[in-house]
């Protein structure tokens, strides 16, 4: 098993966005003693949260056993993993598979994250859909899908992960953003992975893990305490630019006060 | 002292590029010489497209290298900050430019690094992709990724102003620094004013001084990016026309 952490580690997230299930997907597969600090996605520019990453994105975590506060979905898992992964249930010990997993990480973080994002916002929380803008963002998630899947037919049929002959971390962090392709793209599940059944076997296969389906039933209940529709608007409010405008709109009216 | 090294750098003069070509000369490092000092990968004729370069780096793009490993086989390696990471790893053991592995400066290192390789650098990208690449001028999207990469500055900057050393982690430059230098150098391209952020400026600067990342930045050709702040926009507009072609060239073959 994993070292736990006698103090739980301070998870900060936001329920909607997908970054910040990649660190509980984690928390969770490790076993690690957590709780979360669950906020609303108004906050996230604001004190207190600010104060812990002055970039306002969520996540973060503060762990007190350590007395450190970390941001960027990327950075924690590496934290996390050198610091509580004692038994290399999710990584390796060896040098090279070290800086393999460094590697995927970094592709998922730079490859992956930005760019399903960007799709995922001009297809569906921007107002006015820019057909050239959507077409440029689903060209990329389909190259970066064609990426993955010469890498796994690469590998032999029985080690079917990034690195090595097990699931690492690495692995692990494109998850979340693949548990939203048919959203992304909005396509159906078939149609999202025309093409690429080595990817589709590999994601299927982790979000059938006990640990990623806690994390969505903890997702759940997040949103729902907050009283939010699957896109993370509020119920009630019609689009996410409007959502940014109310948001707008009150804070100048506070300043105001 | 540095081990025994066999690196190879495949690059070309960009902000990704010069990253690693800054780190290993900030190390000392002797790499593999091509013609010039690297193997230069030429977008105009989509080089990173080709069969002998996938094999080194499966997603097609600049930087990528390779090593004889510590087990005498060959490592090879893509994505700038994991290059990055596994340089100063390897061969920075006084810690030059870097902190023991599982330090606190380690792990905040480790931050501004996925920060620049999730943010800064995807969002500048975009931006320059909208406001001198794009086949049709799309106002939103330029404004879009103009807004974003003004508060990542932002966010540089009131971190650089508040750092005692001036820079990133720590008393010292490090990954994190140079991960973001060639962005920041760079922002006259994106048609964003440096002036605006004091703090980052002074920081681009400083570091200009050091000759690791004085010789770093030219490979594997001079780097003109500081000399853009003197041109007007259409002076840039014109310079970025040359590298239009393969770019909208590149955007068709990775939609097909
Ligand atoms: N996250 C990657 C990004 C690399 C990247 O964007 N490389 C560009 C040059 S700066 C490239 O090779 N583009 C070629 C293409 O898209 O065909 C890294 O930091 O290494
Ligand atoms: N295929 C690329 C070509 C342009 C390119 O590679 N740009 C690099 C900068 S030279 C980029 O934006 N990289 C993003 C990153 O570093 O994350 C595109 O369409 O954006």
């Amino acid at each position: 098993m994993a070292t736990n952490p006698p103090e739980p580690i301070r998870v900060w997230l936001t329920p909607p966005g997908p970054n910040s299930w990649k660190v509980i997907f984690l928390l969770e597969e490790l076993g690690l003693n957590y709780v979360i600090k669950s906020f609303s996605f108004e906050n996230v520019k604001k004190k207190p949260f600010t104060d812990i990453n002055p970039n306002g994105r969520v996540p973060a975590i503060e762990d007190p056993n350590t007395d450190l506060t970390l941001w960027e979905s990327g950075a924690i898992y590496q934290y996390l993993i050198k610091t509580y992964d004692t038994k290399r249930q999710l990584s390796h010990d060896a040098h090279k598979e070290r800086h393999l997993e460094s590697q995927w990480l970094h592709f998922q973080m730079s490859g992956q994250g930005p760019y399903y994002g960007q799709c995922g916002w001009f297809q569906h929380l921007h107002a006015e859909k820019i057909q050239s803008a959507i077409g440029r963002y689903a060209n990329e998630i389909k190259r970066v899908i064609s990426v993955l899947e010469g890498v796994l037919a690469a590998k032999d049929a029985d080690k079917q992960w990034l690195v090595g002959d097990k699931m690492t971390y690495a692995d692990m962090a494109f998850v979340p953003w693949n548990f939203r392709l048919a959203e992304v793209l909005n396509q159906s599940w078939d149609e999202v992975w025309d093409g690429a059944p080595r990817v589709r076997a590999w994601h299927e296969g982790m979000v059938g893990l006990p640990s990623w389906k806690r994390s969505m039933e903890i997702r759940a209940r997040l949103m729902d305490e907050q009283g939010l529709q699957w896109n993370g608007v509020p119920k009630g409010v019609e689009t996410f630019d409007q959502y940014e405008k109310d948001i707008a709109a009150r804070a100048a009216a506070g300043e105001k006060k | 002292m540095a081990e025994k090294s066999d690196i190879h750098l495949y690059t070309t003069q960009t902000p990704n590029g010069i990253k690693v070509s800054i780190v290993l000369e900030e190390l000392g490092l002797t790499y593999k010489a091509c013609g010039h000092d690297t193997t230069q990968i030429e977008f105009s004729k989509n080089t990173q497209k080709e069969p002998w370069f996938l094999e080194i780096n499966p997603n097609g793009r600049i930087p990528a290298l390779t090593d004889t490993f510590e087990d005498g086989k060959t490592i090879r390696l893509f994505e700038s900050a994991s290059i990055m990471q596994y340089l100063v790893d390897r061969y920075d053991k006084d810690h030059k430019i870097s902190y023991p592995y599982g330090s606190r400066e380690y792990w905040e290192v480790n931050n501004w690094l996925f920060w620049q390789m999730g943010g800064l650098g995807p969002m500048q990208g975009q931006l320059n992709h909208f406001n001198r690449y794009a086949p049709e001028k799309i106002e939103y999207g330029i404004n879009r990724y103009k807004n974003e990469t003004r508060r990542l500055y932002r966010t540089m900057d009131t971190a650089l102003a508040s750092s005692s050393s001036g820079y990133l982690v720590g008393d010292r430059a490090t990954i994190a620094d140079f991960s973001c230098w060639g962005w920041v150098a760079a922002a006259a391209m994106a048609g964003v004013d440096i002036n605006e952020f004091p703090a980052l400026k002074q920081w681009r600067d400083r570091l200009l001084e050091r000759p690791g990342l004085e010789k770093g930045r030219h490979v594997p050709s001079p780097h003109r990016a500081l000399e853009q702040e003197k041109l007007t926009d259409e002076e840039i507009e014109k310079q970025a026309e040359k590298n239009r072609a393969w770019v909208q060239a590149g955007m068709k073959n990775d939609a097909k």
